[in-house]
């Protein structure tokens, strides 16, 4: 069940998703897929429809017709623009049910605009798409609330049809192969562990870049900014990997028993630590690739005179036992010069240097960097003698490159997470309190923002370049410079 | 509307449609030769130590850059971007990848490869060109700026790529005005203290001619002479006509003496009727040096490369001149000290091979900055 079955996300990401996982065999049998959106269509123009959404987002190309023929057959459409919609859906969903077999087992799938979560769970409840017979789980996409108490109150109406062991919040980045990797990482080699503190890590740098610009998001954008769309869910995640716990078991409960408790000791940014730990910016026009883009402002939807974060730069602490004293780095944007999605331990440098400073010139700390796009891959720095007479000293990198080591294409995050959902399987998902806790770090520093006392509004920024200066001031402040992501 | 020149895709690989595209294409020929390499049993590394980005205002530069880079490739493997900037062209910039590989060893044991680019600017693409170099470049590697040509000190492209640069590297046998164009290296030099590194290769050449000319004086009984410089000759090549002008090395070999041995200048560069410079300069007690920057026509040198130096000073009432020169087979310098007419001494060595690619090869591996050239260049500005 696809709410918001004809939208953006279901064409670009969710059915094309379902298709690759019917290509690799990986659905059940009796499997449909039923779309519903408030717009009239007939199965055959909504299969249409998803025929050429799927023609050209699929990451395997070209499409499969025989596959694809058949993967159409289990594809239906309701429109649900009145409460005579849902009826039919619930008609739909029991003849589906009759005709398969399935035992009325439902995955709803949340893609519309978050706006609408609130009828839509209503509905579920309502006209009782439940069923009787199977299990019942709701995927909701991000962002989950806009604030905290929003958050909350989603939480509460949500749980008014679904327990919260059926509620699947999803963050796609969960479901890409190098996060999840950075647990298998961390926690599957003996190595990495015991260096991973605060007595062998100078610091970790987080760096979330984008090239694209607002895009036809404005609408959403203007109200989000780049905390609410990236560092409350995708940023934050990536942090709660990189420094939690290990997990008493790779289960559900225990991996995010975990992830809490690390966001727990995320020491809270507010009042006069604003102006020290937290920088926003907004990009202006400039060149992407060597072709001139406009300025945020200059965006359709956009207000002229919008204050709107299109960039943060944070310096977190983890107030606990590991990580004391050691900060965080973080920086997200949009149009800086690369796409680019990495995690970066910083070691401390090596306790006595026996050559001298000449033959040091090209030595820079060990990073041990993890990169989660594009070029998925782990790359180790360390300095190396450069072979010529005499001691030259350079920083050479050891690369595992994903795609040349496993020449596979690894699977689209939607993939997995769908997978799991099906399967049950909530490890990927992120839990209530998770959210509750990202919303209570972030809030404080939103609301900073927007009081009157901080009247400057975002720095700004030429698109095409790192940032606004007083981002790199936050890092040079602790003799400290962001790495040439 | 002009196209400017056609892009040889043989050479410099298909174009591709924007930084992704490109990426893209470089992992699929890698996974590509990476597959072939397994079939022949032999393990593939992809392999960087830096970025190197080339910038050139004409196509048989870049070529001849990125040839120069693929015989560097197994010493210092790199992505190189070639930033070929044709101004008489208009419209974007278009980017062509191409990706080398070569055995280094005969028997093939291994293979090394390297990534070459193209980044081509078509029209005055200026404010732009950083903007399609940033998200080409390897993370976390230095980043070398090999500027073909004079630096264009203030323009927006070298200001921008500039930024990027750890180290930056220049030709002055390309200056065209040496006595114009040092001083902007100077400035550009004083720039770069603490930030980035300064590689002039034509520096590079002078090393064998700077440690013969330390030799001399390791030898105690002719220390003396150091403090009674009378005169210095330094010759360097023309071509047969003497039209090309290029006496950049000679200078920056004077400009390195004089700020060695603390010498002051006393008037500005003068050109000779001869062709080349003849000059004043004091020593620290205050006596007069007479030099010489005289072209020569030689078979076999590159126009500007020194092809001898000479060295007159008296100390203790005698006589010396020291004195190198480059024998006809440019293989070799010759050495000779003379005491009040009488040879004493004279050694025969073989000279490094000048090629481009060793030239380059030796700076790629410096980081930090050369404090000795930043001097004689210093020196040389205080006289021009």
């Amino acid at each position: 069940m696809i709410f918001g079955g004809s939208g953006d996300l279901a064409q670009r990401k969710l059915i094309p998703a379902l298709y690759n996982l019917a290509l690799q065999r990986l659905l059940p049998a009796t499997f449909s897929i039923v779309g519903t959106a408030r717009k009239p269509l007939s199965h055959e123009e909504y299969r249409e429809e998803l025929h050429k959404a799927v023609a050209q987002y699929s990451r395997t190309r070209p499409l499969n017709e025989e596959v694809w023929r058949s993967f159409a057959e289990h594809l239906h459409f309701v429109t649900t623009s009145d409460d005579a919609g849902y009826e039919e859906l619930r008609r739909t969903l029991e003849q589906l049910d009759f005709a398969l077999g399935t035992h009325a087992n439902r995955l709803f799938y949340l893609a519309t605009p978050p706006p609408a979560y609130k009828a839509i769970v209503e509905a579920i409840g309502e006209h009782r798409l439940r069923g009787d017979t199977g299990w019942a789980r709701i995927v909701v996409e991000k962002p989950f609330g806009h604030d905290r108490a929003s958050a909350l109150e989603l939480n509460e109406i949500v749980h008014t049809v679904f327990r919260e062991d059926e509620v699947f919040r999803i963050d796609h980045y969960l479901g890409k192969e190098t996060v999840q990797n950075i647990l298998v990482m961390r926690f599957s080699n003996g190595i990495f562990e015991p260096i991973w503190n605060r007595q062998y890590v100078d610091h970790v740098q987080i760096t979330v870049a984008e090239t694209i610009g607002v895009g036809e998001r404005a609408g959403y954008y203007e109200q989000a900014g780049a905390m609410r769309d990236i560092v409350q869910n995708h940023l934050l995640q990536l942090l709660a990997l990189v420094s939690m716990e290990p997990p008493a078991a790779f289960d559900d409960k225990a991996v995010r028993d975990e992830k809490v408790k690390v966001m727990r000791a995320l020491r809270r940014i507010a009042g006069e630590d604003l102006s020290m730990n937290a920088v926003r910016g907004q990009y202006t026009r400039g060149f992407i690739e060597g072709t001139p883009v406009p300025g945020y402002r200059e965006e359709p939807g956009v207000a002229t005179d919008s204050r709107t974060d299109t960039y943060v730069a944070l310096k977190l602490w983890v107030d606990n036992w590991r990580w004391e004293g050691i900060p965080f780095y973080v920086r997200t944007g949009k149009r800086l010069p690369k796409q680019s999605t990495e995690i970066a331990i910083q070691f401390r440098a090596a306790p006595h240097q026996l050559f001298s400073r000449d033959a040091l010139a090209g030595l820079e700390p060990n990073a041990l960097v993890l990169r989660i796009q594009p070029d998925e891959g782990i790359s180790l720095r360390f300095g190396a003698k450069v072979p010529v007479q005499g001691i030259r000293i350079r920083a050479v990198n050891m690369d595992f490159d994903y795609g040349a080591s496993f020449m596979v294409d690894a699977p689209d995050a939607y993939e997995t997470l769908i997978l799991d959902a099906l399967r049950g399987d909530a490890t990927l998902f992120t839990r209530h309190d998770e959210v509750d806790q990202q919303w209570a770090f972030v809030d404080p520093i939103i609301k900073g923002w927007a009081s009157s006392d901080s009247a400057e509004g975002p720095a700004l920024y030429e698109a095409g370049t790192w940032g606004p200066t007083e981002a790199d001031a936050l890092i040079e402040r602790d003799g400290r410079k962001w790495r040439k992501a | 509307m002009a196209e400017g020149v056609a892009i040889d895709t043989t050479f410099w690989g298909t174009r591709q449609g924007g930084v992704a595209a490109l990426e893209r294409e470089l992992t699929r020929l890698r996974r590509a030769q990476s597959a072939h390499a397994r079939e022949l049993g032999r393990p593939i590394a992809r392999a960087s130590v830096l970025n190197l980005i080339v910038y050139a205002d004409r196509e048989e530069h870049a070529r001849r850059a990125a040839r120069s880079i693929a015989d560097l490739a197994l010493r210092h493997p790199s992505r190189a971007i070639v930033v070929l900037a044709d101004r008489s062209a208009r419209d974007g910039t278009e980017k062509r990848i191409e990706m080398h590989c070569r055995l280094p060893i005969a028997d093939g044991a291994r293979l090394v490869c390297y990534e070459q680019i193209l980044v081509r600017a078509r029209g005055d693409a200026d404010d732009r060109l950083a903007s399609a170099v940033i998200p080409l470049l390897v993370p976390d590697l230095p980043v070398f700026l090999w500027w073909t040509g004079t630096p264009p000190l203030g323009s927006r492209s070298f200001g921008d790529l500039l930024r990027l640069t750890d180290r930056l590297v220049v030709d002055s046998a390309d200056f065209a005005r040496p006595e114009l164009t040092l001083p902007v290296i100077a400035r550009i030099s004083d720039e770069a203290r603490g930030r980035f590194g300064l590689t002039d290769l034509n520096w590079t050449r002078l090393t064998p001619w700077r440690e013969i000319a330390t030799a001399f004086f390791d030898v105690p009984a002719w220390r003396l002479f150091l403090d009674g410089v009378t005169g210095v000759s330094v010759g360097f090549a023309v071509d047969m006509d003497g039209r090309d002008i290029h006496p950049s090395q000679a200078l920056l070999f004077v400009g390195w003496l004089a700020s060695r041995l603390g010498w002051r200048p006393l008037e500005a560069l003068a050109p000779s009727e001869a062709g080349g410079l003849l000059f004043a300069i004091a020593r620290p007690d205050g006596a007069r040096i007479m030099v010489r920057v005289r072209p020569r026509f030689e078979r076999g040198l590159d126009e500007g490369d020194v092809s001898g130096i000479r060295i007159k000073a008296t100390a203790a009432r005698q006589l010396a001149e020291f004195a190198v020169k480059r024998q006809p087979d440019p293989r070799h310098q010759t050495a000779t000290v003379l005491l009040d007419g009488e040879r004493r001494w004279e050694r025969t060595m073989p000279l490094p091979s000048p090629a481009i690619v060793e030239l380059i090869g030796e700076e790629l591996s410096i980081l930090g900055s050369d404090r000795t050239y930043e001097a004689a260049l210093g020196a040389l500005v205080e006289l021009a």
